[in-house]
Order: C-alpha cells, then structure tokens, then sequence
C-alpha cells in the first residue's frame, strides 16, 4: 500500500537518505530500528510528505504522491502519524484534539464528530479524560489521546516515530498494548521504536536502518537471532541484552 | 520530479529574496529622504554648521542621565532586594500573628487590642516591604512627564531664587532617578530571585550562613544576569532623559533640536539631526545586548523585564 | 492596596503642605480634569487598537521566511524602538500636517498626526511582544496540526494562533499601560488630555498671584492617582482576559 522508491533528502552538507526503498502492504506492520541519526525520522516524515525528499518516488496505493499536482494536505489525511513528543494541542481539550481535524478538516458536523472522538476515546481507554486539558494527562494518556487523534481522521495507515521514547517508564506499557490492539484490528503500521518487545510479537518485518540506508530486513525472528550483516548484528547485540 | 536541482532552485530563491530584500528597504529609506528632503528642503549647510552643537547637547542628555542611572542603581539594587524577600509567607505570617493578638487582647478593652495588636504585629520588615512595593507601583503606574513637572514643581516652591536651569537640572535628575530607582529595583529583584531558589539551600548544606550565601553564591550569579536588563534600562534612562523637554531650560538633545527647530525653521535638519544621535547612540548598544543575550542564554533562565521606555 | 494609598497621599500632604481637598480649587480645576480624562481616553481608544493591529500584523510578517517583508519592518521596528517617542511626536505634528493636502492641515490635525505616530511607536514595541508569542508555540503543534491534513493556513488558525495570542497578554498588559501613560506625550504639541490641561492649568496658578502654590501639589498628586488607576485598570483587564482564556501548562517560555 505505501511504497517508496531511491529517498534522497539532504539537509545542507548533510546527506540524510541515501536512496531508500521500502515497501508496506496493506494491514502489515513494519517496524524500523536503528541508531539515532540514521535517518528514520526523516523516513517517516518523506512518507506523509512534512518533508520533501530531494529525489525519489513515493505511492500511496500504487499512486505516486510526491507530485505538484497533487496537495500535501490531501496525502496526510490518507496517513496519520503519532509523534515522539505528543504534541496534544495545548490548548484544547482531549476531546475537542480528537475532533478538531474531522471538524475542520474532514468537514464532519460537530455532533458526529464528537460522537466518534468519544468512541475513539473509550478504544485507547480514556473515555472519562475526554474533557481533560494536556497538562493534567500523564506522559502515557496524552500519546494515547495523540493516537485517537490521528485515528479520528480514519487514516489508511499509521506513522508511529518512537511513540515510546519520551516516556516514563511505567507508562510505556499501555501505549503499545493500544498499538497492538490497533496491528490486531488490522491497521497498516510503519513503527520507528526502539522497543524490541512490540516489535517481536507486532511486527511482520523489521528493517534496520544505519546512517541512510536500509541496511537490512527481514523477519523479527532473522533480524532478531540471524542477521545476516555486520552492522545489524552490532546494533542487535547492543539493544537486546 | 525533485532532484538535486530542488536545492539550487531554493537557495537562487534565498539570494533573490536577500537582494530583494536589500533593494526594498534601502529604496523605501530613499524614497522616504527624498520625499521629505524635497518637500522641505534639506539644508546640508545646516547641518554641517551645527552638527557640533547638537553633539554638546547629546553630551548633556547622556551627563545627567549617568548621574541619575548610578544613582538611581544605589537605591534600585536597595529596593530590589527588599522586594525580593518573600512575600507571601510574610503575609500569611502577619495574618497568622494578627488573628493570635486579636484573640489575646478580648481580655482587655477589645478596641484598643485589636489596633493596638494590627499595627504593632505587622513588623518593621512588613511596612518596609509595602513602602518599597507602594514606590515602585506609583513610579511604574504615572507617566514621567507627570514625575517630572511634580518634582519640578516643588523645586520652584521650595527654591523659588534657584536659576532655571540649576532649577531643571536638580527636577531633571531627581526624578530621572527616582524613575530609574523603581525600574532597577525590578531588575535587581528579579535577578536575586531568580538565583535564590534551592541555591541559597544548598549554600546552607555546606555550612555558608545565610549572608556568607548571599555573598559568595547568589550575588555573583545575580550579576551576571543583571547585566543586559541594566544595559537596556540605560538606554531606556537615556531616551527617557528628552522628556526634559517639557521643563525647557535643560539644554539636552531633544530640547535643544525642539528650540533650534522653531526659531531657525530648519525642522527637517534638526530632526534628522536628534533622530540621527540618539539612534547612533542606542542602536549599536542595543544590538550589542541582544547578541550578548542570544549567546549566553540558558534556556529557561533569564529575566523578562518589563519594557523600560516608561514615559 | 486603597489603604496604603489613603495613608500615601495623608503623608504627601503633611510633608508638602497642601490639602487636596480644597474646594476652592476643585471649583476652578475640575473642568480642566474632567476635560483632560475624557480626552485621554478618546486617543486611546484610538492608539490602543491600532497599535495593537499594527504589533500583530507586524509581529507577524516578521516571522514570514521573505525578508523582503521582514527586513524593511525591521527597520521600522528599529527605529521606532531607537528613538525617544517625544521626538518623534513633535516633529509628526510639526512636519505631518504638511504631507496632507493643504485644506486638511491644522493643528488639530498635526494631533492626530501625533496620535497615530504613537500608536506605530506602540505597535514597534508590540510586534516583539507577538513575534515572541509566535516563537514561543512548540514546533511540533504545527507538525501535528499538518500531520492531520490541515493547511498550514488552518494550522495557524486553529492551533498556533490561539497559543501565541494566550502568550502574549502578560507582556501586552504591561505594554497597553506604557500606551496610556504615553498619551501624555501629545501635551506636548498642544494636546489637551490629563497631563495637557492640567499643565496648563498649574501654569495659570504660578502667574495669578493670588493662588496658593500648595494647589500646584493637589494638581499633580490627583493626576498622578488618575494615571494610577487608568493603568491599574488596563493591567487588570488583560489579566482577567488572560485568566479567562488560560490554559494550564501553556506558560511563556522566560528568555
């Protein structure tokens, strides 16, 4: 469903992705590991087009979007993204964060769009927060309200970049049980995390990333206790300890 | 498709728009000096001949506005670190304190207990506190026009036989530190508070008392802090010096351009000439604070003190 | 707070020797007072809404990426910012008037003149208060806002600006009650608002021999106690709008 064809972004003097191709297909979750700096972010962010690679290709539904003609805005409704640090709007409540983008975005009539943010509130199992401000949630509950946000748009596929790495520790836990709840009902997932225990059981593939370049993939299981390069094997041997 | 050339094509954009840029604001500062040069007559001759004295005008403005500054500082830093003892424990505490003399003077006669008990309880530190809070809040709260022509006139009726200009010069001063007192004592307040917090602790924990702490730990910090808010409220003093105007008998920059203005009819010159100083003047300084601050800064520390043009 | 007042101006007339109940002054001053606050507030409700819309939208094309835009507004800024308002004040009246065509020039205009340079100068100081309020927003509300598919027109709407605009009060507070003391200023090129009258007023009382001097304090000290509660009262109503719209957790970031 999503495919990306030879990435290249550079930031100034500094080559990000160097020619990526990735390929997801409908209802599978990918998850992508590697060191910081090795370009995952920017990955994702090509993706749903916040950023504009350099050069390559990139399809949505066997549709290239990373075209003129076609508007950005329209490819971010299609794909949802959750961010490391949140980013709850501070200023609205989780309800009305919820349903802020099928309101004005969408176009949904307010009542429908509460009812569904409502819904969506109760599947990440914060129903009673719905009229809680950011700042009276938990690390754990805003990332939980982020993922009802995007889910609120009813996106064909979920970005998740390292959706755990900014949280305390004993908050971790219920995020990634509501994102495999989400991989069980079928969602098409590309996860950037560091958290090898989600991508053991949910993941389908893993791809390991090093310095802009997909170094290798496969199966958890081949990733995990077979790498076949040198680099993955260092950095696997690293993180699983 | 997007390629290596996106890139060239985004930094051509980036010199167009510097240029451009460039182009746009010069042009407009042309247009404008040709606008007004034409329409009322630019006398370079003017400016040429008289330069000088403006520039012993601006001497002026920036003689009393250091006296004022400095010792304006004095009675700043003094007020600031008044205001920076805490407050709110302190009212708490006069509350607490009242209520008990309230309570113990119903034997006697109950009125005279309860003024007696009120005043007496709120201790000296209470009343020096709202003093120094009172001066701060009627310098901050009345435009200095009104600070000035009070000061002035009770010069007048007090020094009635005083030449005009020791007349003014004395108003000018006196109010100019008294302002500046009020505005530096935000500053120095904000300073020490911002260090105290947990430093003063700690300095405890290894033994310091309570004014070696001060001394050696929270006042250095302080300082540094202090600098570019003080470097600013110079500035401030120096642009808020001009309101002398209004006495008329200090020769400082605006009321000397004011008076060379109306009786030469050079108007455009004499205001090109003061607009000219003083942003020569406050420009290369402020711009000089803003890089200090943008390269020392710590994020989260730091003092956000209040506009200090304070007319 | 009116306690200490009472007790201050109590302590002020002992010192200074004056009364400022006197009623044979009230009877001759209070038109000149009544007169001078009303106009005061007439030029602010001129200089306080343009300036603010001049410090927003400047503020604003500020942060744009053209410094086509954002370097001549600098400029502005700068200037405004370099220059003691008094001066420039006076030379607006003096020399604005002459830009107009010729049937509308009068001194009345070059007031005005004078108003609508306080309100740029104001606006100057104001476009730093909102220029911060915009940098203060969090980067990634913005991601977030587009990550859902929203413009970057609907993502300032709905998501930057209500932040920035709830930074920007306190500091705008302060500002606003720069602006009512700076009315001030227009006394200075015949202006009749508080300080104005009033000057002229206490004038008079100087050269008619048979007032007393003590009515210069009483002049004053009732000014200064109407600026007080003018800007008292200006500070309290931004901080009621701000608690009224305050969100908890959305603090400016102290630089």
């Amino acid at each position: 469903m999503i495919r990306v064809e030879e990435l290249q972004k550079r930031f100034g003097a500094l080559h990000v992705l160097k020619g990526v191709n990735l390929e997801v297909q409908k209802g599978e979750v990918l998850v992508i590991i590697g060191p910081s700096g090795s370009g995952k972010s920017t990955l994702l962010r090509c993706i749903n087009l916040l950023i504009e690679p350099d050069s390559g290709r990139v399809f949505l539904d066997g549709t290239q979007v990373n075209r003129r003609d076609i508007r950005p805005e329209w490819v971010r409704q299609q794909v949802g993204m959750v961010f490391q640090s949140f980013n709850l709007f501070a200023h609205l409540t989780a309800l009305q964060n919820v349903t802020l983008g099928p309101v004005r975005v969408l176009g949904t009539d307010a009542a429908a769009a509460e009812a569904q943010g409502r819904k969506l509130l109760d599947r990440v199992g914060l129903a009673d927060k719905a009229d809680a401000y950011p700042a009276q949630l938990s690390g754990g509950q805003q990332q939980r309200v982020a993922i009802a946000r995007a889910l609120a748009m009813n996106p064909k596929a979920m970005l998740f970049d390292e959706p755990t790495s900014a949280l305390d520790p004993e908050y971790i836990r219920e995020v990634l049980d509501v994102m495999a709840a989400l991989a069980m009902d079928g969602m098409t997932m590309i996860v950037v995390t560091h958290e090898m225990g989600f991508a053991s059981t949910a993941a389908k593939r893993i791809l390991f990333m090093d310095a802009g370049r997909i170094i290798e993939e496969g199966s958890p299981e081949e990733i995990f206790h077979r790498p076949k390069q040198e680099r993955t094997r260092m950095f696997v041997g690293k993180i699983l300890r | 498709m997007p390629s290596a050339s996106e890139n060239q094509r985004r930094s051509r954009v980036r010199i167009v728009d510097i240029l451009l840029a460039i182009l746009v604001t010069l042009g407009i500062l042309a247009y404008i000096l040709d606008v007004l040069a034409l329409r009322w007559g630019l006398s370079t001759t003017y400016i040429a001949k008289s330069y000088p004295n403006y520039l012993r005008a601006a001497w002026i403005s920036l003689y009393v506005t250091t006296i004022a500054y400095f010792i304006g500082m004095g009675i700043g830093f003094v007020l600031g670190w008044a205001r920076s003892v805490q407050t709110l424990p302190l009212a708490r505490v006069m509350a607490a304190r009242r209520r008990e003399a309230v309570a113990a003077a119903d034997g006697g006669s109950p009125g005279a207990g309860l003024f007696l008990g009120t005043v007496f309880v709120y201790s000296i530190k209470y009343y020096v506190r709202r003093t120094a809070d009172a001066y701060v809040a009627i310098i901050r709260g009345t435009p200095l026009f009104v600070q000035i022509v009070f000061v002035w006139s009770a010069v007048i009726v007090f020094y009635p036989r005083l030449d005009p200009l020791f007349q003014g010069l004395l108003s000018g001063v006196i109010a100019l530190t008294a302002n500046t007192g009020g505005y530096q004592s935000e500053i120095f307040r904000a300073g020490i508070q911002t260090v105290h917090s947990g430093q003063v602790e700690a300095a405890r924990a290894i033994g310091l008392s309570r004014w070696g702490a001060m001394r050696y730990i929270v006042l250095p910090q302080a300082v540094r802090l202090v600098i570019p808010p003080l470097t600013n409220e110079y500035i401030g003093l120096l642009k808020a010096s001009s309101l002398l105007a209004v006495v008329g008998s200090v020769p400082e920059l605006t009321t000397f351009g004011r008076s060379e203005a109306f009786q030469t009819f050079h108007i455009f010159e004499a205001f090109a000439l003061v607009v000219g100083i003083y942003l020569l003047i406050t420009f290369p300084v402020s711009k000089v604070v803003e890089w200090i601050e943008r390269r020392y800064r710590v994020p989260g520390l730091g003092i956000q003190a209040p506009r200090t043009a304070r007319v | 707070m009116a306690v200490g007042t009472i007790l201050f101006i109590l302590v002020l007339q002992t010192v200074l020797r004056f009364n400022i109940l006197d009623p044979v002054l009230w009877a001759l001053y209070f038109p000149s007072f009544l007169d001078g606050i009303v106009l005061t507030l007439r030029y602010l409700g001129i200089i306080l809404p343009l300036s603010a819309v001049i410090g927003f939208t400047v503020g604003w094309a500020r942060i744009a990426p053209f410094r086509t835009l954002s370097w001549p507004l600098s400029v502005f800024v700068d200037f405004f910012r370099g220059v003691p308002p008094i001066i420039v004040v006076i030379f607006a009246a003096v020399l604005g008037p002459s830009l107009l065509p010729a049937r509308f020039r009068s001194q009345d205009i070059g007031i005005i003149i004078a108003a609508l340079t306080l309100a740029m100068h104001s606006g100057a100081y104001q476009s730093e208060i909102f220029r911060a309020g915009f940098m203060s927003v969090p980067r990634g509300q913005l991601e977030a806002a587009q990550s859902l598919g929203m413009t970057r027109g609907a993502a300032m709407r709905y998501v930057v600006l209500p932040q920035a605009l709830r930074l920007s009060i306190p500091p705008l507070a302060n500002e606003f009650a720069v602006v009512v003391k700076d009315t001030s200023l227009l006394a200075i090129v015949g202006g009749f608002e508080l300080f104005g009258s009033s000057f002229i007023f206490e004038q008079q009382i100087l050269f008619s021999p048979g007032n007393q001097l003590s009515w210069i304090f009483v002049v004053w000290t009732a000014v200064a106690l109407v600026y007080f509660v003018m800007t008292f009262a200006v500070t309290e109503l931004l901080n009621a709008i701000d608690r009224r719209y305050h969100v908890k957790g959305l603090e400016a970031v102290t630089v």
